[in-house]
């Protein structure tokens, strides 16, 4: 193994450290450059500008799991957003059945990803590309322009803070213990991760493989369905625009936290890392005083970055048949 | 080493084909006709030569597009990199020609920017393996934060080139010169597939790469090849569309993510690569230019366009391009 292909090796294998490092040096940055964000004030913003790609994140890695892609979360987070914003009222019961229905929305606009790829034998990436300009333009149906309502008491109840601890850091403490954990400490996230590796030889051994891949489908719909409600409380408004960085982003923070888009390997920790640190450079750059028409261009380029880190570890493998049967996800 | 061997011709067996199979490269051209019909019947005025050559002016920017997206795709792979390679080359050329009133300046600039965006593109797909669709999208994504930052992120100040304008708008002996800048390049796309090495190694590399690489393909060079067309085509189609709308504007490309691709899916090439050709996809460009008009005409909403769309594609993919 030359150094380079170990340097490589040891970004995508050992991701969820490296960004977890990563982390701690933009935090560290941060908190030089503003010593106010070790407020409890500071911290809940901070939280509060990257829990949204965490959780489409955490759905994201779900589908890279089991060998998938999901192009549409953006534009589920989109729709979400939009439909909580026309539905919500006031009340406690109108905003409880809102939740509901955005949750059960979400889930729904991922199950029918699902259907198509796992029952209709349809590539994932075409598909949930197809699929993005639908639920986008359903997003754009329900709100053409920026606006709608969302209830003050529901948006402090997700933005607000207990003392340091931000409600959001409880949402995300909530959606692992009641989400993420039942399914990856069942029998369905071991399968999931088994269909990932190889989908081929889950078959074989019996594993229900549309079923299961059906369900990350689903599973990454009602990630994304939180992290809008989430995004709804934070911006007060519904916005058919709001979920589209999120698709590219949510991927690049899974392979940055070395997820592998191949499926079968990666770790949670790793993609949350990944997300964070990823919003948190996002978020550095205007507390710098980057001018925002820079953004793009750093965001892109460290979106390129991120990626071709993933790729040298390949660039010097010498067994091709290995890397093109791999190659394609 | 095996270039020279001829590839060893299947023997041409009709009848074992199934009727769909046989009948696939007529399925774009009816679903033209189909879409021809529709449109006609909603508004009679699509029967006129104005609107006919309207039309076809504008199926030939995303046609020229289309070419790119089409070898692409035949490779196993997308290039989702135009919209802002659209742009970048519109205000680029403009600003360019202002500044030195030379006719060549803007093609100069196509060249450079077609060039420079394909191997990028080149260079992550094939080395770095990484997959095309999301390599593209953050390609695409650093050419929009170059144009802002290049621009100040203001509108771009200087007035199109007059070629670009004559490439987009003009006319020779009564027929739009767009239209023959398209079959031009069409005719040069078709011809490279079919009768070129070039071609062969194309559909070899999509049917199965692997394979093609063991057999002698020089596969690193049939990516060049493939993802530096693809970016000229987008810059050639940038510098058009600024002659279209005789300005060059931020964010005039972003119509031009779906539609290339949209044109090659509904013209019968596989997703999965290795099947089709650009034939299929001239139908396909204008099918989607006239759907397009079609809801355009309708006075439906850009939500609901969107949906149609996203709902035609995915019944496309599903009709022809269903893996196993």
């Amino acid at each position: 193994m030359t150094r380079l292909n170990r340097l490589g090796a040891r970004l995508t294998r050992g991701g969820a450290l490296f960004s977890a490092a990563a982390l701690l040096a933009v935090l560290v940055v941060y908190f030089i450059e503003q010593p106010l964000a070790l407020s409890g004030f500071g911290i809940a913003s901070l939280v509060n500008a990257s829990l949204a790609l965490v959780l489409v994140s955490m759905g994201q890695t779900c589908v890279l799991f089991a060998g998938g892609l999901d192009l549409s979360a953006g534009a589920i987070v989109s729709l979400v957003c939009c439909l909580a914003s026309t539905m919500m009222g006031d009340s406690t019961g109108s905003i409880l059945l809102t939740v509901l229905a955005c949750l059960a929305a979400g889930t729904l606009a991922g199950a029918v990803n699902g259907l198509l790829i796992a029952y209709g034998r349809l590539e994932p990436l075409i598909s949930t590309f197809c699929t993005l300009f639908i639920y986008g333009g359903l997003a754009l149906t329900l709100r053409p322009q920026p606006g709608g309502h969302i209830a003050d008491s529901f948006a402090n109840a997700l933005t607000g803070n207990l003392g340091v601890l931000p409600y959001g850091v409880l949402l995300l403490a909530l959606m692992l213990l009641l989400v993420w954990l039942p399914v990856f400490r069942s029998r369905l996230g071991r399968f999931i991760l088994a269909v990932g590796d190889s989908s081929d030889s889950a078959f074989a051994s019996g594993l229900p493989v549309r079923p299961v891949r059906l369900a990350t489908y689903a599973l990454s719909g009602l990630f994304a369905a939180v992290a809008a409600l989430f995004l709804a409380a934070e911006t007060t408004s519904g916005d058919a625009s709001i979920g589209n960085i999120y698709t590219l982003n949510s991927l690049a923070a899974a392979v940055l936290g070395g997820v592998a888009l191949t499926g079968g390997r990666g770790s949670v920790a790793g993609a949350i890392c990944g997300a964070t640190v990823l919003s948190l450079i996002l978020n550095l750059l205007s507390v710098l005083g980057v001018p925002a028409f820079w953004q793009d261009l750093i965001e892109g380029s460290l979106l390129l970055l991120v990626l071709s880190a993933a790729g040298i570890g390949r660039l010097r493998i010498d067994d091709w048949s290995r890397l093109l049967g791999r190659g394609r996800a | 080493m095996s270039d020279a061997v001829p590839l060893p011709e299947l023997p041409a067996s009709p009848a074992r084909q199934p009727l769909s199979a046989r009948l696939q490269p007529v399925f774009p051209w009816l679903i033209l006709l189909v879409v021809f019909a529709f449109s006609v019947a909603i508004n009679p005025a699509f029967l006129t030569w104005s609107t006919i050559r309207l039309q076809l002016v504008q199926a030939a920017l995303i046609g020229i597009a289309a070419i790119g997206e089409t070898l692409a795709i035949l490779i196993g792979h997308i290039d989702l990199s135009i919209p802002w390679t659209v742009t970048l080359t519109a205000i680029l050329s403009a600003n360019a020609f202002a500044a030195h009133q030379a006719g060549w300046v803007p093609f100069a600039v196509v060249l450079g920017v077609g060039t420079c965006v394909g191997l990028l593109n080149a260079a992550g797909i094939y080395w770095l393996r990484v997959h095309s669709l999301i390599w593209t999208l953050s390609v695409n994504l650093i050419l929009q934060g170059i144009t802002l930052v290049y621009t100040n992120a203001s509108a771009a100040a200087a007035g199109v080139p007059p070629i670009a304008r004559t490439l987009a708008l003009g006319q020779w002996f009564g027929l739009p010169v767009a239209g023959l800048v398209w079959a031009a390049c069409g005719a040069c796309a078709i011809f490279a597939l079919r009768a070129t090495p070039f071609g062969r190694r194309v559909y070899a590399v999509g049917n199965n790469e692997l394979a093609a690489l063991l057999s002698g393909v020089p596969t690193a060079r049939i990516y060049v090849g493939v993802y530096v067309a693809s970016g000229l085509g987008a810059a050639l189609l940038g510098l058009m569309a600024s002659g279209y709308a005789s300005q060059a504007y931020l964010g005039m490309g972003d119509g031009y993510l779906l539609p290339p691709v949209a044109a090659v899916v509904i013209g019968g090439t596989r997703l999965s690569g290795g099947r089709g050709g650009y034939v299929g996809t001239i139908s396909g460009s204008l099918s989607v230019i006239l759907l397009q008009a079609m809801l355009v005409s309708l006075n439906v909403s850009e939500g609901l366009r969107q949906i149609v769309f996203g709902a035609i594609l995915l019944a496309l993919v599903f009709l022809f391009a269903r893996q196993r």
